[in-house]
């Protein structure tokens, strides 16, 4: 039998596929939470590990200098903030990991260090922080800074930033809080310490002004796919996300994070790679496929907008000018990202502009089918490239659904558990406790 | 003779942490305090008893002005620990539909664009009830926690407020009202011709914008702001929905502090009726006014007995070391800070057991009897004063509390008709400004 593995949702706290069939209400009601509520419920009994919440905070003009393609389509906005999202969603729940973004160039460390802590005891040891070094000068032009650090001096910045709010969650030792009642004794101040950071980007006293919640520290989450990304995960995080549609590009890469963690002086056994996957199924093959068509076929012209002003933001070159049918364009230049553009051309070798745009909304590789065929393919990925579990998103087109969800939840993952693949129940108190235990 | 309906809030003192300990009726408060059932518990009777709103203070520092230690801040568990109430305030509104929730957030330690970002969400989650409660920085321990050695000089302080303030408003409103469609046939979520850059360069803070989502139910969260000082209150008069006023000495004092705000809020082009003062009380509540009285007693006795617990706020918030003073001592002509002005100034001239019997930071007269009797001492107190209501504040906050004041004070005021019965409207504004 295969090994088990290890499902998660990525999301953001934004509209859903308002305008899909199956879209009810959402558009209206999404700032209210609601829907994510019902959602992390479903998860939470399909046995995912966590679900992620992406962020950012900007509205995008990348694509003709404004605003217009990027609203149209609620691309990178709206968006609200994840934290004040994530208590609520712990409330409703009892054992889901919930993972919230939070960027290490517009926190302060202390705020950073504190909010996740408080909702460290909120959750009762289920929050976990996706470190984002964040790449828009656009963003970082809305918090007063005018162009964000270089690349990999970010991560630079961020190990700093990671030194800094482990110190404040470690500076209240085990065993400061006595609450003696005779002696009217509540915390021990010889076990609190200021940790007098000063670094090249950070100044800071403490100690934090409570202790650190449950887990201690939060799971570090991270996305890292430069050499200075991939070695800050290897590093810190206990979870990672990645995206990849070959197979053998996803087995170099938890490869690759295994050696250098290693490397590094880790134990690689503390790290879960996790892939973007979005399935589709259906009760029949053809059903499946008719659905796979419409949600990621490119055939609907909204669609294709959207996924091209996508790609346009990326790299900063406008596609509509180019034939969807004719080969993918070669020897494009840009003022944006070249070595985005690079990749993406010698990716599309090949392939037409519409097949490359189908590649891009499904962030991952195809997954088709019934729920035994799509079982199938996923107990294979994991089979032929080591990587630790599977992130489903739905974020393009139309598929962010209840519906969808539903079809995951209560057809995917079921076939997945009477497998023994996924997890049916959670049999530890935190969620790192729940996601490093296999 | 009563007085005109007034409104009723709830300050918790200190914040998300400790709430009550070691004492009677404290239950499990000291285990349990970081589980957030208190704070529901509380949002869901203060709106059976039709509060307006629920203010959770706060500060993000260790404090050691008394003593230059911690220890005694620690060992009480006084204004520490504390956590961090923006995300407490969504889940006591998730179990509420009515009620304000107001979260303290500090424009020294945030930058405009995360706080906007933050308060429009919660706004959106609690469908048009989130408030901010607008503070500066005052003790430089929380400054070195954000990198700097101190914080501005006080009245400059408030200079930074204003900027942020500015600036925080246009990124809430940077989307116009309509700028979200839902225009299914054209596929459009969004108008991008309604979504503005506010581009703002100022002294102390630039922003770009727009905000990334939407404008609020609510548009602009309801402010509340505590400025005593007289840079303070400028401040109040032109931001402010509602004010929380710690002035000592009774309703005289009480009417001369509102008929101020209002004067300058006039000045500052607003109806004096859209700024709400509210009065800091704790009332002592019990089934008879002897009760009540002897319980005023112990609280008197447990204050001379642990004079330190008194002053160790008063410390943290003048950044004033008490602990320098012998119990008996004056407070001396001429001593000055950087941190809350009014506070320090109304030690002045007395001596730190004078400050504790008068129960300092324990509200604006004294307060006690069966709830017939406080009812009626209300009454009384805002026939004379003219308006706007009060702020309970109880630093030994439990579930029995908690109780008296909503299902026992709160009727008695009803059966007066001096305080509302039900609300009126869906916002928290609408409902503050609603009388």
């Amino acid at each position: 039998m295969s090994r088990p593995f290890h499902l998660a949702w990525f999301t953001s706290f934004k509209p859903p596929a308002w305008r899909s069939p199956w879209g009810g209400v959402s558009g209206e009601e999404w700032m209210t939470g609601e829907y994510y509520v019902s959602m992390v419920k479903q998860l939470e009994r399909a046995g995912f590990d966590f679900i992620m919440f992406e962020d950012s905070s900007l509205v995008s003009e990348a694509l003709g200098g404004t605003a217009e393609m990027d609203l149209k389509h609620g691309l990178h906005s709206p968006k609200l903030d994840p934290f004040p999202l994530l208590p609520v969603l712990a409330r409703e729940t009892e054992k889901i990991g919930l993972i919230a973004t939070g960027s290490t160039s517009f926190y302060p460390p202390f705020i950073l260090a504190r909010v996740m802590a408080t909702m460290d005891h909120l959750t009762g040891g289920r929050v976990g922080w996706n470190v984002v070094t964040s790449s828009q000068d656009i963003a970082a032009q809305n918090y007063g800074i005018d162009k964000l650090l270089e690349h990999d001096e970010r991560y630079v910045q961020a190990q700093e930033f990671l030194d800094v709010v482990k110190a404040l969650w470690d500076s209240w030792e085990p065993g400061a809080v006595v609450m003696d009642r005779e002696t009217g004794h509540y915390a021990d101040h010889t076990k609190v310490s200021p940790i007098h950071h000063e670094g090249t980007y950070f100044k800071v006293r403490g100690p934090l002004n409570m202790p650190a919640g449950p887990q201690g520290h939060p799971v570090i989450c991270q996305a890292g796919g430069s050499p200075a990304g991939r070695d800050f995960a290897a590093q810190h995080a206990n979870a990672i996300v990645a995206t990849n549609p070959l197979l053998p590009r996803m087995k170099e890469y938890a490869d690759d994070i295994r050696a250098r963690a290693e490397r590094l002086g880790r134990d690689p056994d503390e790290i879960r790679v996790l892939f973007h996957l979005s399935p589709v199924v259906g009760e029949t093959e053809e059903e499946a496929w008719s659905v796979w068509r419409r949600t990621y076929g490119m055939e609907d012209p909204l669609q294709v907008e959207q996924t091209l002003a996508i790609l346009a933001a990326v790299t900063s070159i406008d596609w509509k000018q180019f034939d969807l049918d004719e080969p993918f364009p070669q020897g494009l230049t840009t003022n944006g990202h070249q070595s985005v553009l690079d990749d993406l051309m010698a990716r599309n070798v090949g392939k037409t502009l519409r097949e490359s745009l189908t590649e891009r909304a499904q962030m991952g590789p195809q997954t088709v089918g019934t729920v035994a065929q799509v079982a199938d393919r996923m107990e294979q990925i994991v089979e032929d490239t080591g990587i630790d579990g599977f992130l489903i998103r739905a974020e393009t087109g139309l598929s962010h659904t209840r519906r969808y969800i539903d079809s995951i939840c209560f057809g995917l993952a079921p076939e997945l558990q009477r497998r023994g693949l996924v997890r049916t129940d959670f049999p530890h108190a935190t969620f790192r406790d729940n996601l490093l235990a296999f | 003779m009563s007085a005109d309906p007034f409104h009723l809030a709830w300050f918790a003192a200190d914040g998300f942490g400790v709430k009550s300990w070691g004492k009677t009726f404290s239950g499990r408060g000291g285990q349990d305090w970081a589980d957030p059932a208190l704070w529901i518990d509380l949002a869901q009777a203060l709106e059976r008893a039709r509060f307006d709103f629920i203010i959770i203070e706060d500060s993000s520092y260790m404090p050691d002005t008394y003593g230059g230690t911690s220890e005694a801040y620690l060992k009480t568990a006084t204004a520490t620990p504390k956590m961090d109430p923006s995300v407490l305030a969504p889940l006591m509104s998730h179990a509420t539909k009515k009620i304000g929730i107001v979260p303290t957030m500090s424009v020294s330690e945030h930058h405009p664009y995360g706080l906007a970002r933050t308060i429009n969400t919660l706004d959106h989650m609690s469908q048009g009830r989130t408030g901010w409660n607008i503070v500066t920085g005052s003790n430089d321990n929380a400054a070195k926690n954000y990198g700097l050695d101190d914080w501005l000089e006080h009245d400059e302080r408030y200079d930074m407020a204003d900027e942020f303030f500015d600036l925080a408003c246009r990124l809430w409103t940077s989307w116009e009202e309509d700028a979200v469609v839902l225009d299914e046939a054209t596929g459009t979520w969004g108008d991008f011709t309604k979504v503005h850059t506010v581009d703002f360069q100022g002294t102390y803070f630039s922003s770009r914008g727009p905000l990334n989502a939407p404008q609020s139910p609510q548009g602009l969260p309801t402010f509340v702001q505590a400025g005593g000082s007289p840079r303070g209150k400028k401040f109040d008069a032109r931001a402010a929905n509602a004010i929380i006023s710690g002035v000592e000495g009774g309703p005289a004092k009480m009417k001369a502090f509102r008929d101020d705000i209002r004067a300058q809020a006039a000045l500052a082009g607003r109806s004096p009726d859209d700024v709400k003062v509210l009065y800091l009380i704790s009332p002592i509540i019990a089934e008879t006014d002897e009760e009540a009285w002897a319980k005023r007693r112990r609280q008197t006795e447990f204050a001379e007995a642990h004079p330190e617990i008194g002053l160790l706020h008063l410390s943290r918030h003048s950044r004033i070391d008490f602990s320098q003073w012998d119990l008996d001592e004056v407070i001396p002509e001429g001593t000055t800070t950087n941190g809350h002005r009014q506070q320090l100034e109304q030690c002045i001239g007395k001596t730190p057991r004078q400050i504790l019997r008068e129960g300092f930071g324990q509200g604006n007269f004294e307060i006690v009897g069966s709830p017939d009797t406080v009812a009626a001492q209300l009454d009384e107190a805002m026939e004379e004063v003219g308006g706007d209501g009060f702020l309970i504040a109880s630093r030994d906050l439990n579930r029995r509390y908690i109780s008296e004041i909503a299902d026992g004070l709160v009727p008695a005021l009803q059966r007066r008709g001096v305080v509302r019965e039900e609300y009126s409207h869906d916002t928290f504004r609408d409902n503050l400004l609603a009388f």
